[in-house]
């Protein structure tokens, strides 16, 4: 519905005009035309001042007062129907002004329109294309609402409250316009917005037609008719222009969609056309291939393509890379040593730890939410927006295919079907659509990519300056500030070397922790002759005898198990450490190093190497302790019970005396019997009489128990 | 210390006082603890610091893929801005492995070396409970032999047992001494040990190596500033000569 006034003024001042042109001369009649001609025109341009007039209060009655009316309905789809009416709103406002100014200089007026059009020639095409291009989705959503009664009647009262009903009348009604919208409106009340919505396309489209009408009534010498003729071409050029937008966007939109078609849908969609389409295109692109038929170069697309590709795989590279490095920044938050407690009450480890958790709770974690939100998220949008191009590059490469087979066609037949030409147009404008707007849509996702990069480095620099800083304040309290780094690092240096023989210490005592060394037990009577050998010698040179040793030359020593002796040299004549001449406390004589072993007689801490001699020198740690109470060969006894020797080859035992046990079984390897030797005699005696006695003899050797 | 297994029936009884008992569990228990935290301690620190590396390869990464597109010889503006990006990132990348290698010597090994003293500890506590079982086991004997008639096998089994026992007590008191001693001193060495590694920890964060150059965050930060300078004057070239 287009709100405006009838004019049927003119109208009657037109057909007014008329008889009284009939009569006359032809020269008469030549200035009587020429007269009409000219009262014409000014009808025609009168015509173009009111018809803006009223337009632009239709405009504005749109924009400002319906517009504010819907608040209903959410703010997205209100700038769908409305588009750009603002800016349209100003461009005419202002051309008016221009309209109304040429309106009191009555000679020069025509050619003063003339040039005002030429003026705002590309304003217009600027701003109406937009709209024009818009105005299907603006349509599509009307007829949205349209679908909701609840809605549609609310919208109804709207725009009743806001016009009064009277006015409400069809479009111009005029003669020199093709287009009659003259429509009672009570029948298509429903039509009222989507009719408002269209004169807007409509008023643009009449320009051309208004100046039509103002060129043909002026003479062909008048001063401005080259500029009329001018405007008028320009203004249909206008047209076309938007016109070839509003289809490269209707093909862009068609295109560009990324459909998400499941398995299902996808196998649906084929269909003998569809199958038929694809391989035309596939034989096509294999003649090409094959070289039978010329390939379309277009050069400039290729480089267009071959830079949007380039750009293409910068962002998708970049958003890759992005992500990882905000993986591995989710991983770096995720460990916190700052947070062990090591019972250490002050000093560096505190302060450490209390700059380690600020920086990790304050300063990364909002490294981490503004690298999101600033670098991220465009980032993600940034490769979103390219997904549209990429589709249209892939048809426009389908829809070539298709382009040159039909000019094959064209050059073998001559003529085209109407699809065959619907496919040339898609291809066509398709490409001029690429080629216009490839090289602006580059340089944006550049300029876009420049931005998130830089960014990045910002937010990297407010990073380190944040480090920078808290770790500045929590140095101020070490210290050892004031140090310079070099001599910083040597004093830590042998701080730690300190230290860390200091823990080795440690270590070599808890290791010293061993078990008692598996002394022999003594022999009888022998605890005097200790006695004597200790105060002799001291005690660091009494040795036990681990095994029986059976001497050989002359001043060899014949020792039993278990003896105690002081040892004089370790080594003999010879130099031979294995030989080493030691004392019993009654006779001195060489025996082998290997059976002796140090005999502590009081309790001490000092570390014994166990069984083995002086031989090593390395010290052997034995870790495992051996168990106290067992010793490989117990061969120390007591007799339990009395037991008279029967026979030569037994031997009497009386209560409670110690034996040494030397066969746990007899020659027949009976275990009941055991050859035992007591007081110098061996013989055989009942195993069961025996009772064991453990291997450790008593560390004690304590002169006070 | 209630894993030690005791024959169900026999009564437990009490050859050490519970003080020692008490004393020697609660130092243990503080050493126990210590350990824990300090393996803890090592491995988070290793992990953070892999990941502190990870990160900064990462961003090597960007720039390096960045300048490995074609744009590059194209675009010399683009290129100019990529090169500036990638030397930023190499820098920052060797600043952080200098700053590792700072701190897996001041306290990643450090922190090694303390650990590896706890098993040691551990071993000898074990062979002290053994000792202990031991000693246990024969006092038990002992108790047993001396409620029997005074007969004369007896008596020898009794005398056997008490030489038995002897050495065994000494010994188990001889480790008890000794743990309790150094228990307590290892445990306050912890003091000296760890104060200078973390005080190197913190200044790692602030300076590199060499005295001589600015500290490192702060050459990063005027890095940064003089990069966002560069491509903003780039940026207005480019926009002059694109429209």
């Amino acid at each position: 519905m287009v709100l405006s006034f009838p004019e049927p003024a003119v109208m009657a001042d037109h057909r007014a005009e008329e008889p009284s042109s009939r009569s006359g001369s032809p020269d008469e009649e030549g200035r009587v035309s020429e007269d009409r001609s000219l009262l014409h025109q000014r009808l025609a341009v009168r015509e173009l001042i009111d018809t803006e007039i009223s337009y632009l209060h239709t405009l504005q009655l749109c924009a400002s007062d319906i517009r504010n009316h819907l608040q209903q309905l959410p703010q997205g789809d209100l700038d769908i129907l409305f588009s750009n009416i603002d800016d349209i709103i100003k461009v005419n406002s202002r051309f008016l002004h221009g309209l109304q100014e040429t309106a009191s200089k009555e000679e020069e007026q025509v050619y003063l329109i003339g040039n005002l059009f030429l003026e705002f020639q590309e304003e217009f095409e600027h701003v109406y294309k937009v709209y024009c291009a818009n105005y299907d989705q603006a349509l599509l959503l009307v007829d949205a609402y349209r679908k909701e009664p609840a809605l549609q009647r609310e919208i109804q009262r709207i725009i009743e409250a806001v016009v009064p009903h009277g006015l409400l009348t069809g479009a111009l009604e005029q003669e020199c316009l093709v287009v009659d919208l003259a429509r009672p409106l009570a029948h298509h009340k429903s039509q009222s917005m989507s009719r408002g919505l269209v004169s807007l396309c409509e008023r643009i489209t009449k320009y051309p037609l208004l100046l039509q009408k103002i060129l043909e009534n002026t003479l062909p010498d008048a001063g401005a008719y080259p500029v009329l003729q001018r405007a008028t071409f320009a203004l249909q050029d206008v047209n076309a222009n938007i016109n070839e937008y509003k289809i490269r966007k209707e093909v862009a939109s068609k295109y560009s969609k990324v459909e998400q078609l499941t398995l299902r849908e996808r196998l649906a969609r084929i269909n003998t056309h569809t199958l038929s389409k694809k391989t035309t295109r596939l034989s096509q692109l294999l003649k090409q291939e094959a070289g039978l038929v010329p390939k379309t170069e277009d050069k400039e697309f290729d480089d267009l393509e071959e830079r949007f590709q380039w750009v293409s795989v910068c962002v998708t590279e970049l958003k890759n890379d992005l992500a990882a490095y905000l993986d591995n920044l989710e991983v770096f938050l995720r460990f916190r040593p700052h947070e062990c407690n090591l019972d250490i009450p002050g000093g560096p480890v505190v302060q450490y730890c209390n700059l380690a958790r600020d920086l990790q709770l304050k300063a990364f974690l909002e490294f981490k939410q503004r690298l999101e939100a600033l670098v991220w998220q465009p980032l993600c949008s940034l490769a979103k927006v390219l997904v549209g191009p990429q589709n249209l590059i892939k048809k426009r490469l389908d829809k070539l295919l298709d382009f040159e087979r039909v000019e094959e066609k064209l050059l073998e037949v001559g003529s085209v079907t109407y699809e065959e030409e619907a496919a040339r147009h898609t291809y066509q404008a398709l490409n001029s659509l690429l080629v216009a707007e490839l090289p602006k849509f580059n340089q944006l996702v550049m300029q876009w990519l420049g931005q998130v990069l830089r960014t990045f480095v910002a937010l990297q620099r407010d990073l380190a300056e944040q480090v920078l800083q808290r770790a500045e304040g929590s140095m101020t309290q070490l210290p050892h500030q004031h140090i310079p780094e070099p001599d910083f690092r040597k004093l830590v240096e042998n701080s730690l070397g300190q230290t860390s023989k200091q823990l080795r210490s440690f270590r070599e005592n808890f290791e010293k922790v061993l078990p008692p060394p598996t002394t022999q037990p003594l022999l009888p009577g022998s605890e005097r002759q200790v006695q004597a050998l200790w105060s002799r010698y001291g005690p660091g040179k009494l040795y036990q005898v681990t095994n029986n040793i059976s001497g050989a030359g002359s001043l060899d020593l014949t020792l039993p198990r278990g003896q105690i002796v002081a040892l004089l040299q370790n080594k003999d004549t010879k130099g031979n450490s294995g030989r080493w001449l030691v004392d019993t406390g009654g006779h001195r004589g060489y025996v082998p190093a290997g059976k002796l072993q140090p005999y502590r007689v009081v309790p001490s801490e000092e570390e014994r190497r166990g069984q083995v001699g002086p031989h090593e020198d390395s010290r052997h740690l034995t870790p495992e302790p051996t168990p106290t109470c067992s010793v490989p060969t117990v061969t120390q006894v007591v007799a339990a019970y009395p037991f008279l020797a029967r026979s030569s080859q037994e031997v009497s035992l009386q209560a409670g005396q110690p034996v040494t046990l030397l066969e746990a079984q007899d020659k027949k390897g009976n275990p009941e019997w055991s050859l035992v030797e007591v007081n110098g005699q061996r013989g055989y005696v009942p195993s069961s009489f025996l009772a064991r006695a453990p291997s450790p003899a008593p560390w004690g050797w304590s002169l006070t128990s | 210390m209630s894993w030690i297994p005791f024959k169900i029936g026999q009564p437990k009884k009490q050859i050490i006082p519970k003080t020692v008992e008490r004393d020697f569990e609660r130092e243990y228990g503080k050493l126990q603890q210590l350990e824990e935290q300090t393996k803890r301690l090592q491995k988070d620190m290793k992990k953070s610091t892999d990941a502190d590396l990870a990160m900064s390869k990462s961003a090597v990464k960007i720039s390096l893929d960045l300048l490995s597109n074609p744009l590059c010889e194209q675009d010399p503006d683009f290129l100019s801005m990529v090169t500036a990006l990638d030397t930023a990132m190499k820098r920052m990348d060797a600043f952080n492995q200098e700053k590792v290698n700072q701190i897996q010597k001041t306290v990643i090994e450090p922190l090694k070396k303390f650990g590896s003293v706890f098993p040691s500890l551990s071993m000898a506590v074990k062979r002290r409970e053994q000792a202990l079982q031991d000693y246990r086991r024969l006092q038990a004997k002992v108790e047993k032999h001396k409620e029997k008639e005074k007969t004369g096998p007896v008596l020898a089994k009794l005398h056997q047992a008490r030489e038995e026992l002897r050495p065994v007590r000494d010994d188990f008191e001889a480790k008890n001494r000794q743990l309790l001693d150094e228990m307590p001193r290892f445990y306050g060495s912890r003091l000296d040990y760890f104060q200078p590694s973390f005080e190197a920890l913190i200044r790692a964060q602030v300076r590199p190596v060499c005295a001589t150059s600015p500290p490192a965050p702060w050459r990063q930060a005027r890095l940064w500033m003089h990069l966002t300078h560069r491509w903003r004057t780039t940026r207005k070239c480019t926009r002059s000569s694109g429209t």
